[in-house]
């Protein structure tokens, strides 16, 4: 009956410190989670992707037709992320008569606009057209003409290097960052693009320039067209005496002025860096596209770049770029300007020029290699190729979805590598509906609507960098393990010790085992 | 010859400048001599932008604080970041008053929902902007001021303005220079040229006081005000004391630790005035002479001023006194109006409030007392006593928005006639309250601080009074101009009690010894329920440990 007792008093502590203590000890220390889709997350495969893209092939006669279209579509066959869907058809009769007639290309770019869709997105046509100099003639718009079946590897080649940049596209969902992804701008849900106007000597020399039009007028109509891609802000300042010391040197020769000042380029860098001291670019809530103009002293005037073999960089404009950063070009007075009224106004066109293709490169728009055969229409006013902006989309969806898969991916590893992470319950949404995006981005993809697919993985990507950088989630990183232990080994160690130790007593009992052997001997 | 030629073609050269931007910058330093033993220097920048384009298109102004101010829908914004406090009843009246630490309020225009969102938004970028700690600034120590104060700018006609006001101080706040460079980065000329070139951070931190502030309203520039100029003024009060300079006998280069090399170059006008009314008593001559002197009369109080018409041509200046002979000790004339603030009380249950305010003048003066006590310091209307008395007739209007905790501060406005010559005593009790223990900021013994109570007072009098006129924009708007009543916003001292302090080490020792004892205790009663004890007759095989155990026993026998 005393041994019944005994046993009873040491079930109860048992009871009370491992049946009911450990449980709640355990729920009331949880660390805050909301359940993830963990093996989503984890069955994403970035080179999964693919997207879709419509090409038309127009020929005069079938043949040609099939002939072309099987050469692309057996050229795009090993490619991992562009999938062709080739309509190939024949020219209609009173199309064919008049491409063949027409004197000008545009007015042929025209007359195909007028029986096809060329605004679609994601589209392309690759039309014949037998009056031509060249063998193949590429558009702005989403056009190219070709002269007969021989230019079909010009065709293929056009195709995979300017069309569809397929090392591109590719690049931007690699591990590792290609060059035309080092130079642009991360994607974003917009940019805000700051043209400042820098100004040294406002005592000497006057500028002339207006640099809210001028960034309205010339930026404002090339962002106007990427306006399906993201929301831009234009804006410009004045920096005025903002000296920097380009330490360069004077070389005489037989300009206009005389000699010129070389400045290394290993030196410009530094610029930027004075640059960031006043531009302010951390106030606004977008990521801040720099453009700045640096209106060169009299005293310094002309300033001219040498690169690192100490050659003359022989350009109309002194710019330079820095990449993810923005671009910058020094505008030289002309000597007339200083010697005689001292108003220096700079050529407004030229400049802006000179930042659209800087531009360009920071938005990701990459100018591909010449290939021989092909004419390439130049750009004749600010805006972008069509087809360059369907490739942007390509090229910003994918990133998108690459970075957002990745982001979510390193999120669960780092939750599971550190248990003290907290995920509440709007990080735990915004998981969520990031990795929902996700999907119907990749599906989007996959038929082809790029608009809807760019603007869900855009969703995507905002969705999982607000999850990986909300500050709640390192609400309880900093309670480190070596003061939990200072409380619990002083409290539970002394306390769970006989108990765990009564254990097995308690067991024997049960079974009905005798407990002390040595006693019954 | 040259000069005139170089200063034709400056004229013409911001002519040109200012038609095309619009854009209007001016530099002020006002200097007056605080008898017998301090000097105060004012500095006054101001940004004249044509509101409508500014907010993306900025030329003088900083695209920085345009910008916030047009992404916040701000119509009109107070910043000042002060060190030190300012002595009324010995130096008078300083240009702009601000409240010790850090003290910012606004108007939101009238579209803005929610405002209280927005000033949440507003304060943490203007904290990034400053490098102060405004983001500190929360519902709870934010008060809407009912009477106090009122928009300096053009106020759309209807609009009510007190339900887009918030008022916020941070008496606990330090300025130092990690707020004047990023301020400086708002100039135009930034700290290269012109008057704030002065502004050396060596030099003006070693002031008895000093207090920077931004302010931004919005102008009219037509009569009927339908277009709008947006004035940003950025201001540097600065009080040294002459023991410090170790003579009575200031210059630039004692005070700025150089001499000013020109004015800005962007500067449409840039004057420095010199108040030299007490030339007449105490006789001193400046070096160099300055350009002119003008005998200003406003509202009984003549003040005469020596201005200097500084130009941008590099020319290094440095401006000072010399005094003719030793005169006297002169005695300072009190100003109309001062007041003093301090706490009552002892132990750490209750304590009180009082606001003494003099009234030094022939005539009544109305005035409004803005009492502003955080949440932990809970104030009770029913404990408020004017000159000891709980009714009073000198009281015309009152407010009282009681607190709540964590949540709301006590706000209490009280409008009140002061009788001429006669000093006003307002008590208000408090009591003291338990903090949790994250509340407590780091320190927590050396004390909260009270902030400011606000005054605001329309002097019948000019006497002391050296604020600009509110349509006023630089300082020689303040030349003759006699008004019926002179406004001005006053900040008394702060104060500060000691809250009940736990030791904060307190709840670790109470968890260690806690553990301990529950550690001791729980082996015997565990030992005592299970165990039993059992009398073991002798001859009993012994284990191998009971064995060690008796050749202990034996040595210590």
């Amino acid at each position: 009956m005393i041994e019944y007792n005994r046993m009873l008093a040491s079930a109860s502590f048992v009871g009370v410190l491992i049946i009911i203590g450990l449980p709640l000890w355990w729920k009331t220390t949880e660390v805050y989670r909301v359940s993830l889709p963990y093996d989503k997350i984890n069955s994403f495969d970035s080179l999964s992707h693919t997207i879709t893209a419509e090409l038309t092939v127009l020929a005069n006669d079938d043949t040609t037709a099939s002939e072309i279209a099987n050469l692309i579509e057996k050229a795009f066959q090993d490619s991992t992320i562009i999938k062709l869907r080739i309509h190939k058809s024949i020219l209609s009769h009173s199309l064919h008569t008049t491409l063949d007639s027409v004197a000008d290309e545009h007015e042929a770019v025209e007359e195909v606009a007028s029986h096809f869709d060329l605004s679609r997105h994601n589209s392309f046509y690759v039309v014949q057209r037998k009056p031509l100099f060249q063998d193949v003639w590429l558009a702005g718009e989403r056009v190219m003409f070709f002269r007969d079946s021989k230019a079909s590897s010009t065709i293929v080649e056009a195709l995979k290097g300017i069309i569809y940049q397929l090392s591109v596209v590719e690049g931007a969902s690699s591990e590792s960052a290609d060059i035309a992804r080092q130079i642009r701008f991360p994607p974003g849900a917009g940019y805000h693009v700051v043209l400042s106007v820098v100004h040294p000597r406002p005592d000497a020399l006057k500028v002339d320039l207006d640099a809210g039009n001028a960034i309205e007028d010339y930026i404002g109509s090339f962002v106007d067209e990427l306006s399906v891609l993201y929301n831009f802000t234009l804006k410009s300042q004045w920096l005025h005496l903002l000296n920097f010391d380009f330490q360069s040197t004077e070389i005489k020769d037989e300009s206009e002025w005389g000699h010129h000042f070389a400045v290394r380029q290993d030196r410009l860098h530094l610029l930027l860096t004075k640059l960031e001291e006043r531009t302010a670019t951390h106030v606004s809530e977008l990521p801040t596209i720099n453009l700045a103009l640096y209106a060169v002293p009299c005293d310094k005037a002309p300033l001219v770049i040498y690169d690192e073999y100490d050659q003359k960089i022989s350009s109309p404009v002194q710019a330079f770029m820095s990449p993810k950063w923005g671009g910058v070009v020094l505008a030289n007075p002309s000597p007339k300007e200083c010697a005689a009224d001292q108003i220096f106004r700079p050529d407004v066109r030229v400049i802006m020029g000179t930042f659209i293709s800087q531009l360009r490169k920071l938005l990701g728009i990459t100018d591909a290699e010449p290939i021989k055969g092909l004419y390439l229409e130049p750009l004749r006013s600010v805006k972008p190729r069509q087809w360059e902006i369907d490739n942007l989309l390509r090229i910003k969806t994918t990133e998108q979805l690459t970075s957002a898969e990745r982001t979510l991916q390193s999120l669960a590893q780092l939750l599971g590598e550190i248990s003290n992470i907290v995920i509440n319950d709007e990080v735990g949404a915004s998981i969520n509906s990031a990795v929902e995006s996700i999907q119907r981005a990749s599906d989007l993809m996959r038929e082809g609507q790029l608009v809807n697919a760019y603007k869900t993985s855009q969703n995507a990507f905002l969705d999982a960098e607000t999850a990986f950088m909300e500050p709640s989630l390192l609400a309880l990183l900093y309670f480190p393990d070596d003061q939990k232990y200072a409380i619990y080994i002083p409290l539970f160690l002394p306390i769970m010790f006989p108990v765990v130790l009564s254990l097995k007593n308690l067991l024997l009992w049960f079974r009905g085992k005798p407990i002390h052997k040595e006693k019954t001997d | 010859m040259e000069s005139v030629r170089r200063l034709l073609l400056y004229n013409i050269f911001f002519i040109v400048f200012s038609c095309i931007h619009c854009d209007v910058f001016k530099e002020e330093l006002f200097i007056k001599s605080l008898p017998p033993s301090h000097l105060y220097t004012h500095f006054q920048f101001v940004t004249l932008v044509n509101s409508d384009t500014s907010s993306f298109h900025s030329h003088l102004a900083p695209r920085s604080l345009v910008e916030v101010i047009s992404r916040f829908h701000v119509e009109e914004l107070h910043l000042t970041l002060t060190e030190g406090q300012w002595r009324h009843n010995q130096w008078g009246y300083p240009v702009l008053d601000a409240a010790p630490g850090a003290e910012l309020y606004a108007w939101f225009s009238a579209d803005v929902v929610d405002v209280d969102i927005q000033w949440k938004k507003l304060t943490s970028t203007l904290s990034g902007l400053f490098c102060a700690s405004l983001n500190f600034i929360e519902n709870f120590n934010t008060v809407i001021p009912q009477m106090t104060l009122w928009p300096t700018g053009a106020v759309k006609a209807g609009q009510n303005v007190t339900s887009h006001l918030r008022y916020a101080s941070l008496p606990r706040e330090i300025v130092c220079t990690e707020n004047l460079t990023p301020w400086k980065k708002l100039l135009p000329c930034e700290s290269s040229k012109g008057f704030s070139a002065l502004l050396n951070s060596r030099m003006i931190h070693n002031t008895n006081y000093h207090s920077v502030g931004v302010h931004v309203r919005k102008n009219c520039i037509s009569n009927d005000c339908s277009e709008n100029n947006l004035e940003i003024k950025q201001t540097v009060g600065l009080v040294y004391d002459y023991d410090i300079l170790t003579s009575s006998e200031w210059s630039f280069r004692k005070l700025y630790g150089q001499g000013l090399p020109g004015a800005c170059p962007l500067s449409s006008d840039s004057k420095i005035y010199v108040d030299v009314t007490s030339n007449d008593t105490q006789p001193f001559t400046l070096i160099p002479p300055p350009h002119s002197v003008v005998l200003s009369q406003r509202g009984g109080s003549d003040v005469k001023l020596a201005i200097y018409d500084v130009k941008p041509d590099g020319q290094m200046i440095n401006i000072g006194i010399k005094h003719n002979r030793n005169s006297d000790l002169p005695v300072p004339i009190p100003p109309p109006l001062y007041f003093n603030r301090y706490v009552l009380g002892y132990g750490k249950e209750f304590g009180g409030i009082v606001t003494e305010l003099t009234n030094n003048c022939w005539t009544s003066i109305n005035v409004v007392v803005l009492e502003n006590a955080p949440w932990w310091l809970p104030i009770q209307l029913s404990t408020l006593r004017i000159n000891g008395e709980a009714e009073s007739s000198l009281i015309i209007s009152q407010y009282y928005s009681p607190g709540r905790s964590r949540q709301k501060p006590y706000h209490l406005e009280l409008l009140m006639k002061l009788p001429p010559r006669s000093t006003t005593t307002i008590t208000i009790d408090f009591e003291f309250v338990f903090l949790k223990w994250q509340e407590y900021p780091p320190d927590a013994n050396h004390g909260f601080y009270i902030g400011s109570a606000l005054i605001l007072a329309n002097l019948p009098t000019a006497k002391n009074y050296t604020s600009l006129p509110n349509t006023g924009t630089t300082f020689d708007s303040m030349l003759n101009a006699s008004k019926l009543w002179y406004p001005i916003v006053f900040r008394t001292n702060g104060a500060m009690v000691s809250l009940p302090t736990p030791d904060f080490s307190m709840p670790y020792n109470v968890i260690c010894l806690a553990c301990t004892v529950v550690a001791l205790a729980f082996g015997p009663l565990h030992n005592i329920c299970t165990k039993e004890l059992v009398l073991k007759p002798v001859g009993t095989p012994v284990s191998l440990l009971q064995k060690v155990f008796n050749l202990f026993k034996r040595k210590r026998d």
